[in-house]
Order: structure tokens, then sequence, then C-alpha cells
């Protein structure tokens, strides 16, 4: 009894952690199963699992909703940062530890808004983007939709606070600027973009509740309200929120391959101020790049896409400082390096897909197809959700302490890895030869049902390897062997405490030496 | 590694806990979103109505508990958070100013059909109390920083004053427009109107509350430097946020 107390009630950041680990992982399962079914709806032309469209609308809400705003976003500046963060800069928990337990309750009431989905009468069919005027009509229930965004949306914000104050004022003696692990300023660069631009998604989706309930005008255009605004405000944060999954994920990659080569961080000044610091710059200034088509006067598409075009040059640097890091190092493919490895693979994929949907001539082609759909799944979901995956693998030891099956988490990696490039090289390739994206029934694009096919085979390649991964965490939490204090020999702070790390993290603030580092893994 | 293992039997930890976060969850889950849907997506009144008896008390009891615990520990970084805060408030502020003038500036005329005369000296009269509220605040502040806990509490009440009596008149503007058939739904300038002026006076009650968290425990002598500075950072960035929506809103 007294140990459920004092995880319900907790106010400690690592179990804060491991809270938005458990309902984050939860999410990420239910619309990772919603994802199969739209997958298998589609492997015949017509109705498949459901004559309902209404049903494959749900679907494609949760699907969208719950992978970003209840899995990605929650577990990077969730439980990511709760676990990491503290250790990584020797404090002995976060600025506002009960602000801190907020935080993750207001995200489970929000995945339970989010979970209604499927027991209440009139559930949300907005997608994740809720535009209207169709959010505003539906018989759909678009207040949860809101409520949703809001909860999760405010916790983030009061993450945020708790996060820069942190940072900013409580690195043990010695730690400077400078010294920060990656993932440490990935995380502030993160929090940053957050409590700019959750405030215009919390205003955009609250303005559609208003609009539909309380029979506000603003996007009506009969009186004088634009649809429009509402596309605008709802990308001014969504694009930013892309990089809000990115930094922290890639912040990850930073720390892995930096261990697992035994290497220093390339770059590690140009990665942090030029990298980071420019798309933090950048971000607020590309978003209109998701209206091409929604009309708009010619030099306002040309100047999105110049600065489209432009902030693949502090991700260019962010990319060239993982490669560098690779450079001469001794590595060893253990599951998180390899996790890892594949993010950075699936990445580039999607960067280098991405820059044809800058130009704005060519989105004309290919907005709203499949080729759309491929393209943010490599650059964001698979990219971002392996990149998660190795670091929940490499931070399992020092979490847990016990060790995962290695067999086991090289066999899930490999078969999530095939089904990934199966699945959505597939759909790029369909996109760019005219398939729509969002269609209940393709009848249509019949020249597409082997691809369909072959897509919904490699969706279940990907879910059986979500599922032996998860099955290896469960397994090795309960039965694994001991884990050492630090089984991947990595110089950097957080493994130096004891495993599991217990309450307060150390006995007394650490004290680094001068020469301290991170990644101080000697002149190579 | 056996080592750790020793002492964490011989002393068994202490995980820190507090109640009080997952009350105020789970009373702002009952009462706002909970509440909202059951009256205007479901037309349940009375769930609704249940719904606020359940989720309100919820809420002021974990801000009651909350402060009661964290009044004695000096919780010092509150006041620099704040202004990581006042950053994400400001943007909302910005996205509702930014889609009024967007509104405003594409319109073929200003003010759109429909609009009544809005009064001229009632917020003039709103102006005042909340500037003034500002300058009571600091007054009593400084009080509190000389150990006078006495006139601490004394400007404090005035400043409480001062700010329900504004939220009083903007709810009687609120009433007096809406007998002139000025409502949510009538044009776009009154859905910016009551949209950015309710949106404010909700952060002015806000404050109110923060306040009265305040003044309960100064009452029996307790008070927090951090708490109350860190209050005061916010109840000044209402009051200049208002400058801005009385010059756009009222006066343009």
């Amino acid at each position: 009894m007294n140990v459920l107390k004092e995880w319900i009630f907790t106010t400690d950041h690592k179990r804060v952690g491991i809270l938005y680990l458990i309902g984050s992982l939860a999410a990420f399962a239910v619309a990772g199963i919603v994802a199969m079914l739209i997958r298998i709806e589609h492997t015949t032309i017509g109705p498949t699992i459901t004559n309902n469209p209404h049903d494959y609308n749900v679907w494609l809400y949760f699907h969208g909703a719950a992978m970003i705003l209840g899995f990605q976003i929650p577990v990077l500046t969730g439980y990511f940062a709760n676990y990491c963060v503290p250790l990584m800069i020797g404090a002995k928990d976060v600025a506002f530890p009960r602000l801190n337990a907020l935080s993750v309750w207001l995200f489970y009431a929000g995945i339970v808004l989010a979970l209604a989905t499927f027991v209440m009468p009139d559930p949300p069919d907005v997608l994740w983007t809720g535009y209207p005027p169709y959010s505003t009509i539906t018989s759909g229930n678009t207040a949860f939709y809101t409520f949703t965004v809001l909860l999760i949306g405010f916790a983030s914000i009061l993450g945020g606070v708790n996060f820069l104050t942190t940072i900013a004022f409580m690195r043990a003696p010695g730690i400077t600027w400078n010294k920060l692990n990656v993932f440490v300023w990935s995380i502030f660069a993160a929090f940053v973009l957050q409590l700019i631009f959750v405030p215009v998604l919390g205003s955009a989706v609250t303005l559609i509740t208003f609009d539909k309930y309380l029979g506000t005008t603003f996007f009506d255009p009969t009186k004088g309200g634009d649809v429009l605004t509402y596309q605008n405000l709802f990308w001014f944060y969504s694009h930013p929120a892309v990089y809000v999954i990115f930094l922290p994920f890639i912040g990850i990659v930073y720390e892995i391959l930096a261990t697992f080569a035994k290497n220093r961080v390339f770059n590690y000044k140009m990665v942090v101020y030029g990298g980071f610091g420019g798309i933090v710059l950048l971000t607020g200034e590309v978003w209109v790049h998701h209206l091409y088509v929604s009309g708009m006067a010619d030099w306002i598409r040309v100047g999105q896409m110049v600065t489209t075009l432009l902030i693949s040059v502090p991700v260019g640097l962010v990319v060239i400082g993982l490669v560098g890091t690779l450079y001469k190092g001794a590595i060893t493919f253990q599951t998180p390096m390899l996790y890892a490895l594949g993010t950075l693979f699936l990445f580039l994929i999607g960067g280098l897909t991405g820059i044809p949907l800058a130009v704005a001539s060519l989105t004309i082609h290919l907005s709203d197809t499949y080729y759309v759909v491929g393209h943010f799944h490599y650059v964001m979901a698979v990219a971002g959700t392996f990149a998660i995956f190795g670091g929940i693998y490499y931070y399992f030891p020092k979490m847990t302490g016990r060790m995962y099956n290695e067999t086991v988490g090289k066999l899930g990696f490999w078969i999530t890895f095939i089904g990934t490039n199966v699945v959505f090289w597939t759909m790029m390739d369909i996109g760019v030869k005219g398939m729509p994206r969002r269609y209940f029934d393709y009848a249509h694009f019949p020249q597409f049902e082997f691809a369909h096919q072959i897509m919904t085979v490699g969706a279940l390649f990907i879910g059986l390897g979500f599922a032996l991964a998860i099955f290896n965490w469960i397994h090795g939490a309960l039965k694994g062997e001991k884990a050492p204090d630090n089984p991947w020999g990595s110089k950097s702070l957080e493994w130096t405490t004891a495993t599991p790390p217990p309450s307060g993290n150390w006995k007394e603030i650490p004290k680094v030496a001068e020469d301290w580092h991170p990644y101080a893994y000697g002149n190579r | 590694m056996s080592d750790h293992a020793s002492i964490q039997q011989e002393h068994p930890q202490h995980w820190e806990t507090s109640i009080w976060p997952l009350i105020m969850a789970v009373g702002i889950l009952v009462a706002l979103p909970l509440g909202f849907t059951f009256k205007f997506a479901y037309n349940q009144p009375l769930a609704a109505v249940l719904c606020l008896g359940v989720g309100v008390p919820l809420i002021i009891a974990a801000v009651a508990g909350w402060v009661n615990e964290a009044i004695t520990g000096g919780e010092g970084l509150s006041a620099p958070a704040m202004g990581w805060f006042i950053l994400a408030e400001a943007m909302i502020f910005v996205s509702f100013f930014a889609s009024y003038w967007y509104m405003r500036l594409t319109a073929p005329d200003w003010p759109p059909g429909g609009t009544p005369e809005l009064p001229v000296v009632l917020p003039l009269v709103m102006t005042t109390a909340l500037v003034a509220s500002s300058l009571t605040f600091h007054a009593g502040e400084v009080m509190l920083g000389r150990g006078d806990r006495g006139r601490f509490v004394a400007w404090l009440v005035v400043t409480m004053l001062l700010g329900s009596a504004f939220i009083g008149m903007s709810l009687y503007e609120w009433a007096h427009l809406f007998g002139q058939g000025f409502n949510f739904e009538t044009n776009a300038y009154s859905t910016v109107f009551y949209t950015i002026t309710g949106f404010h006076g909700a952060h002015v009650a806000v404050g109110l509350g923060i306040f009265l968290a305040m003044l309960v425990p100064a009452l029996s002598r307790r008070t927090n430097d951090g708490f109350v500075r860190t209050a005061g950072v916010y109840w000044h960035f209402v009051d200049i946020v208002w400058l801005f929506v009385v010059s756009q809103v009222y006066y343009w």
C-alpha cells in the first residue's frame, strides 16, 4: 500500500518520468493498433473491415492525435526530460517537483479524454488537425478534441516552465553551458519552442470550440470570419511541433552515438548553437508551407519556400555532427546503437524527400497525396519512434536495474526496420503516382490495390517488431539479469549514480573535475 | 552494486510525495472538459452542474493544500519561472490579437452592422482601477520587505477590492451590451470583443484567486516572499495586457 502511495503521489522526477513513459506507451499501443486497422481496411478496394466511413475518420483522428500529442511529445519532453535532465546536470530533482507531478496527471487527464473516443457517443472525427468548417459543423464531439489538446498542452507549458528553470539555475558546480549534454540542450530548445508555440495551438482549438458551441464567428465567412485564420494559427504551432519532436529525439541519438562510438561529439558548439539555435530561430517562419494549396499571394509562397529551404542548413549541421561523431569511433552494435543508426538512416530519407515538398511548384502536385504521408512518417514518426525505442533500451538498465535480452532486442529492431521501409517507401511511391491521402475507399485508383496489400503486410511487421521490444522490456524489468551501474561505459554524469538511482539521486551534489566533459573519451 | 543494496535495506528510502497535484488534475478534468461537454455537446445541464460541483471543490482543496505545503519551504526560483510562463501567456494574447487584426483589416467595413455604441467612460474607470491595483500590490510588497505583515495584508486587501471592482464593471458592461442585443453570435466584432475581454477577465479572476490563497495564510502570519514576488509579476503582466486590450478593442 505504501509503495502504491509513493508512486501515485510521487513528486520525484524519476518516478514522474516513468509515469509519463507508461502513459505514453499506452497511447502508442492503442494508436498503433488503430494504425493496423487503417492499413487492414485498405487491403481491398471498398469496405474491408468496416462499412462506415465515419469509423475511418475517427481512426485517422485518434491515430494522429494520440501518436503526436499522446506519445511522441510526452515521451520525449515528459519521460526522457524528466528522467535524464536532472541526472545529467547533477541536480537532486527539478525546480518544482509538485508542478512536475501536476504536469504528468494533466497529461493522463488528456489521455483519458483521448481514449474516451472509443466508448463515447459521437467521438471526434476531425483528424488531428481539426480544420474548420468541418470541425465546427460535424456531429462529432469537437470539444473533446479541444480539451485533449488543452490539457496536454497545459501540461507541456508547465513542464517547459519547470525544465527551463531547472536547466538555467540548478546545474551542479562546474557544469557550464558548454559542458551540458547535447540532450539537455535539445530539451532546452524544445521547451523554448513549446512555450512560444503551444499557446497558439491552444488558442486555435479553443476558438473552434467557441465557434461550434458558443456561436462566435472566427471561422464563419458569412459573418466576417475566415477559415484560413485557423490554418495559420494551427500550423504556426504544428510546424514547430515537428522540431519539438525532432530536437529531443536527435539529442537522444547524440547520447547513444557518443557512448557506443566511444567518441567526442563532433563540432559540439556548432551543433548546439548553430544547429539547435538556428532551428529555434527559423522554425517560426516556415508554417505557411502547409498552406501552399490553401490560397495565398505568390510573394508569400516564394518567401516561405526560401525560409523552408533555409532551415535545412541548421538541420544539416545537426546531421553532420552525428556522422562526425561516428568518424574514427570504436563502434559497437548493441540494440540502442542499432536503433540510433536506424534513426539516422530514416531521418536522412525523410529529410531529403522533404525538399521537393518545400518547393511550391512541386507541392501543388504532391499535396494531399500519400507522398506527404510517407515523407512525414519517415522524418518524424518512425525516425522519432526509433530514437525513442533506442533511448528506452539505452536507459533501461539505469531505470530498472536489470538488463534486457540483447537477441530479442536486435530481432525486434530488424523486423521493425524492414517493415518501416516497406510501408513508407511504397507510400511515397504511389503518392507520386497520384494516390490521394485520407480516402476511405480508393475505388477510383484500382491500380494501387497491390501496393496497399504490400503496405498492410509491412505494417504487420512493424507491429510485430514493436511488440517484441515492449515484451522484451516487460520481461527484462521482471526477470532480467542485474545491471551494473554503467553497463555501456559512458562518461556522462547520469551513469555515475547508483542503479536504479535512489531518491534524491546523489548523497550530495556531485562535483566535477576541471577537465570533465560528458563526452571526454580521450583523444581520438 | 551490493553496497548500494545493503545501504538501502538498512535505511529504507524516503520518496517525496504530495497528494495535491493529483487532486488538482482530477478537479480540472471533471470541472472543465466534462462540465463543458455535458452542457454544450450533450445538452445535459444537470450533469454539467454535477461536474462543477465535484470539480471546483477539488481544485479549491488542492490549491489550499498545495499552498499550505509550499508556503514554509522557500521555492526560490518561482519568480524567474513566472517569466517563462508569461512568455507562454503573452503568446495566447498575441494569437487572439492576430486573429482580430486579420479579421478587422480584411473586413469591408468596420465596425460591422449590429454593433451598438460602446461605452467610453467605463473602460477608463476600469483601466484606472487595474493600474491602481498594480501600484497597491507593489506597496504591499514593499511593506512585506520591511517586515510589516499588517500593512502588507491591508494593501493586499485593497488590491483585491480593486480587482473585484474591475471584474464587477466588466460583468456589468457585458450584461449591458447583451441587453442591447450584442452577444457572442452578433458579428465579427462581438466575437473578438467577448473572447478577448473574457479571456483577460479570466486572468484577473485567476489573479484574485492567487491573492486569496496568499491572504488566508498571511492572516495567520505565514508568508513567503517568493510567492508574493511571483504573484506580483503575474499581476503586473495582467495589468499591462489590459492596456493592449483597452486600446485595441475599445478605442480603435
